[in-house]
């Protein structure tokens, strides 16, 4: 089994990727990192909202119709169309100070992407960890017992980025979390237009990317208003667990 | 073999259900007194199709655990009914059910020895209205239930079940693990700003 790890700084943090195989080899590994690293550079350039030219930042000033943004930037914008229609407007990119504001959900949707690239290049358990966000495929090989197992992914405490509150075993599927001290634009409650009191940590883990890292986001803002959402069918796949405000408990769907 | 079918339904949400009323606004936590009012509530799961509330401390930190971490009935705002009866009381016809239902929050905290029912005040929660009623003994949340809860925006769940919210304790896993997720923290001078709005909300 050749594995490898590489971490590299984009979005103003640091994307870690453990991947193996079986198939193929260093080289191919390798080649295959460098693609991804390129795709979270154009990511970065398509949708930092600390870049002046990028697409976002245009139409965030208005300088730019979303129908003459590139093909990636309007799946973006679908997706958070209907990230906020199933979670009840608590996600609302619209929403957000200065306007139009993905990233809630770009992570997740980049994060997915960069693993099922790794998986199409030929590589089989894959680990991409965008600062939180996780996609995962294939589960772990441990090489101590040359057995693959669920990925063991722990949600670190808030207040103690040290200690692990929780553990969710992944194979295949995606795992973020949202806080209350997340970088850029701060999560807001478009209900009130005020700071988004719902939760002092919740993440979502389940098959898509950018479902879990925009739901993750909205739960910050309806907190347990958000268990609602999850009776629909397109949530079925969905598991919450949610660290509360001010007592020192969590609570799960 | 219907038995097992009937358990799985209600996994999936159909038997028993929560309704967690937690309003979004940062003034509304004034508005629930009822006595340390809090703004999360935490509503115990529950599975019984009479959804009682309990309220004990627990020691563990198994998923399944139906209990709250703090022994304080006093800390509940925590409504919870079966999904049927969420259609039912959108309407003002349940303050007729409730013999001393008031308008007005308990005056004291429910100290231990309390029992009586609470009724707390309407909440507007901006998608409508929040009104929760608690029943007490001896100190103890028994029963909590939403006499208002908002409509609109929100109508198109109330048929539908409403999956059940477990309550656990945190407590630190000491399993290796392969990755860690957790929410990123870069701007120290965001977070600084974010604490000092919260100060001033009175959070």
């Amino acid at each position: 089994m050749n594995q490898l790890r590489s971490q590299f700084p984009v979005w103003g943090t640091i994307v870690d990727i453990d991947v193996a195989s079986e198939k193929i080899h260093s080289v191919e590994l390798n080649a295959a990192l460098e693609n991804v690293r390129d795709f979270c550079q154009k990511v970065d350039e398509d949708f930092s909202t600390y870049i002046e030219s990028s697409w976002i930042t245009r139409l965030r000033q208005n300088k730019v119709e979303i129908n003459e943004c590139p093909t990636q930037v309007q799946e973006v914008w679908q997706l958070c169309l209907e990230a906020k229609h199933l979670s009840d407007d608590a996600f609302d990119p619209w929403s957000v100070q200065g306007g139009f504001d993905p990233s809630g959900l770009v992570k997740g949707w980049a994060a997915d992407i960069c693993a099922d690239m790794l998986v199409a290049a030929g590589a089989e358990h894959v680990q991409v960890n965008a600062a939180g966000d996780l996609a995962l495929r294939g589960g772990w090989f441990d090489q101590s017992v040359g057995a693959i197992k669920p990925w063991k992914i722990g949600v670190v405490n808030p207040d103690n980025k040290q200690e692990v509150l929780k553990i969710f075993e992944i194979t295949d599927g995606a795992i973020a979390t949202s806080g209350t001290y997340e970088r850029g634009a701060h999560i807001t409650d478009p209900y009130t237009g005020m700071i988004a009191i719902g939760a002092k940590s919740a993440t979502v883990v389940g098959p898509l990317g950018w479902l879990c890292d925009a739901l993750a986001t909205g739960l910050m803002v309806a907190g347990e208003d958000a268990a609602q959402w999850f009776g629909q069918a397109e949530l079925a796949g969905y598991q919450v667990w949610v660290i509360d405000r001010h007592q020192s408990s969590a609570w799960s769907i | 073999m219907k038995r097992a079918l009937l358990i799985a339904g209600g996994t999936l949400g159909g038997l028993g259900a929560v309704m967690a009323i937690t309003p979004p606004q940062l003034g509304s936590n004034q508005a629930l007194d009822l006595g340390s009012a809090t703004t999360a509530s935490t509503p115990a799961a529950t599975i019984a199709k009479s959804a009682p509330t309990a309220t004990q401390p627990t020691a563990s930190a198994t998923t399944n655990t139906t209990t709250t971490s703090k022994p304080a009935a006093t800390k509940k705002a925590a409504p919870t009914q079966s999904a049927a009866k969420v259609t039912a009381t959108a309407s003002a016809s349940a303050s007729a059910t409730t013999t001393t239902a008031t308008s007005a929050p308990a005056a004291a905290p429910a100290a231990k020895g309390v029992t009586g029912v609470f009724v707390g005040p309407t909440v507007d929660v901006s998608y409508g209205n929040v009104q929760v009623q608690i029943t007490v003994k001896d100190g103890q949340i028994t029963d909590a239930k939403a006499l208002q809860t908002p409509s609109g925006r929100s109508q198109r769940y109330t048929d539908r079940a409403i999956p059940v919210l477990r309550q656990q304790t945190l407590a630190a896993q000491s399993d290796a693990i392969q990755g860690a997720s957790g929410a990123s923290y870069t701007s120290y001078g965001w977070f600084k700003s974010l604490q000092g709005a919260l100060a001033k909300a009175g959070l």
